[in-house]
């Protein structure tokens, strides 16, 4: 190992460096999987009111004839909230497998190469179906890394009580997880744009998404 | 071209890019239901016990596990003492020693909720949270407070729920009679054995209903079965349900006051006769309207559904 600090430093970084392949793919979808819950959690009170004008549609229809009537107690009233938060649930898991799991697959490049090919992916992605993932991503990361910076703060404010340092570490991470963590997972999703399926049925699940990430920021 | 500096800074970046991927894998890992899904794998694979929560509790404050009732009430609650009944029941404390200090701690914070969190979480927690959050409400707390919250956050959240049970009211006099109580039951209709998720109040029809509590209406509908219902949403996972009701008088997403009249009893959808079906739901679990009343009406047989 080198002498001074510094180049003790660039070592260790070095070392660091030849692990990207693994740590970095797993940070990028754990970063969207905590923005895609803090999506999902802040319009839970919403899905509730969308499964109880749902339930109420069906249970109007179903009361239409005597032989139906029975299904009106499938989701009976008792079983709203959990059938509610069931649906935020599945909707996050969705969420998940749509942008989150393919991020798995990063393949790390030099960041300005990096940047030259989003842009030229960019301009030759002209659908504005398929340009739903990346956006998503992109907006879902953005909540992750707020979440995560609050979670920063949060757990040094009461470890260490000491509210200047917790709210520095909060703004850090925030940065760094914009700069550093966020256009990746946006520049994978754009990479995958171009191949993916069903692209329709996964603008049903990630449209609202996008809103309840906006919802979600702070 | 990239500057001596600036090579020197990118140089170094992985460990920067190390921490931000350890931290977003530690969010991930304790606040996501994925995270727990996969803590759930894991521990099943290795035959080790998960610590993960149940998926459906990592949304909302916690209040999706329904809180322990006591059997009995130790007497009429005061409206303004209800948290603190609610608090006195989660720490198996009594009412008399934990609503002064319940008091002063709201009277400090500002806040009911955050008096709660702080009774559970300690008063740090409680304030660091009154600054981070959107609002003073007990969910928007919980959101600002990191995962080793989450088990002082759960118990807040069953003690600000028992204390939303305790301060409701009763939607139609006290001497209406209780003609069908809670729990499973001979269906009058059906006559199988089925359970009864409220209690109903034989009365006759065009009685006003009133509300139990301030809240905000949740669904008013109708259908065959529980006729024109209605649901109200009092907060802190406290809703009420009247059922076979004559008429509604307010419609969905409107803002009720305690003791306002919502409806008209009757006897539409599935039902024997006039009668109120009451419920209330802790949690989305129903639970017994008689726990949450020292004076219990009298039962005698009638209307049921």
């Amino acid at each position: 190992m080198p002498g001074n600090v510094a180049e003790r430093v660039a070592w260790v970084a070095e070392r660091v460096g030849r692990a990207r392949w693994i740590f970095l793919p797993l940070g990028l979808c754990a970063l969207v999987a905590v923005g895609a819950h803090a999506a999902a959690d802040v319009v839970g009170d919403r899905v509730l009111w969308v499964v109880d004008r749902v339930d109420a549609l069906f249970d109007a229809v179903w009361s239409s004839w005597s032989f139906t009537a029975p299904l009106v107690e499938v989701v009976g009233l008792t079983q709203r909230t959990w059938f509610a938060r069931a649906v935020a649930l599945l909707w996050e898991l969705a969420a998940d497998a749509l942008i989150a799991v393919p991020l798995l697959g990063y393949e790390q490049r030099d960041p300005a190469a990096e940047w030259k090919l989003g842009r030229e992916l960019l301009q030759r992605t002209r659908s504005p179906l398929r340009l739903v993932r990346p956006a998503a991503t992109l907006l879902v990361a953005i909540a992750g890394a707020c979440s995560v910076a609050r979670t920063v703060q949060g757990s040094l404010h009461l470890a260490l009580h000491v509210g200047w340092l917790a709210s520095l570490a909060r703004a850090g991470t925030l940065v760094g997880l914009l700069v550093l963590l966020a256009p990746r997972a946006a520049f994978r999703s754009l990479e995958l744009a171009r191949t993916s399926r069903y692209r329709a049925a996964a603008a049903v699940v990630l449209v609202p998404l996008m809103i309840a990430a906006v919802l979600s920021f702070r | 071209m990239k500057s001596p500096e600036l090579a020197q800074v990118t140089r170094r970046l992985p460990i920067l890019e190390l921490l931000l991927c350890a931290l977003c894998l530690w969010a991930g890992w304790y606040h996501t239901p994925a995270g727990a899904l996969v803590r759930s794998v894991g521990a099943w694979l290795f035959g080790t016990r998960s610590t993960a929560r149940p998926l459906l509790a990592y949304f909302g404050a916690g209040t999706l596990v329904p809180p322990r009732i006591p059997a009995m009430l130790p007497g009429p609650v005061p409206p303004a003492q209800a948290l603190a009944y609610g608090a006195a029941a989660v720490l198996d404390a009594s009412p008399l020693e934990v609503g002064p200090q319940l008091r002063a701690t709201a009277q400090r914070l500002g806040s009911d909720d955050a008096a709660l969190l702080a009774m559970f979480c300690g008063e740090e927690a409680a304030r660091y949270a009154l600054d981070e959050a959107r609002s003073p409400a007990l969910d928007d707390l919980a959101r600002a407070l990191p995962p080793r919250s989450e088990a002082c956050v759960g118990r807040a959240a069953q003690a600000a729920m028992l204390g939303g049970a305790y301060a409701l009211g009763w939607p139609l006099p006290e001497s209406v009679r209780i003609t069908s109580p809670f729990g499973v039951r001979e269906h009058p209709l059906l006559g199988a054995p089925r359970f009864h998720a409220g209690v109903d109040l034989g009365t006759v029809v065009g009685t006003p209903v009133r509300a139990v509590g301030a809240g905000v209406v949740r669904r008013a509908s109708s259908d065959r079965i529980n006729g024109r219902i209605l649901v109200l949403d009092h907060g802190r996972g406290v809703v009420t349900t009247y059922c076979h009701n004559d008429a509604l008088l307010v419609r969905d997403g409107q803002r009720v006051d305690k003791g306002q009249i919502v409806a008209r009893s009757g006897s539409s959808g599935l039902t024997t006769g006039p009668h109120l079906h009451y419920q209330i739901d802790l949690a989305g679990e129903p639970v017994d309207p008689l726990r949450f009343r020292v004076q219990h009406p009298r039962t005698a047989a009638g209307p049921s559904d």
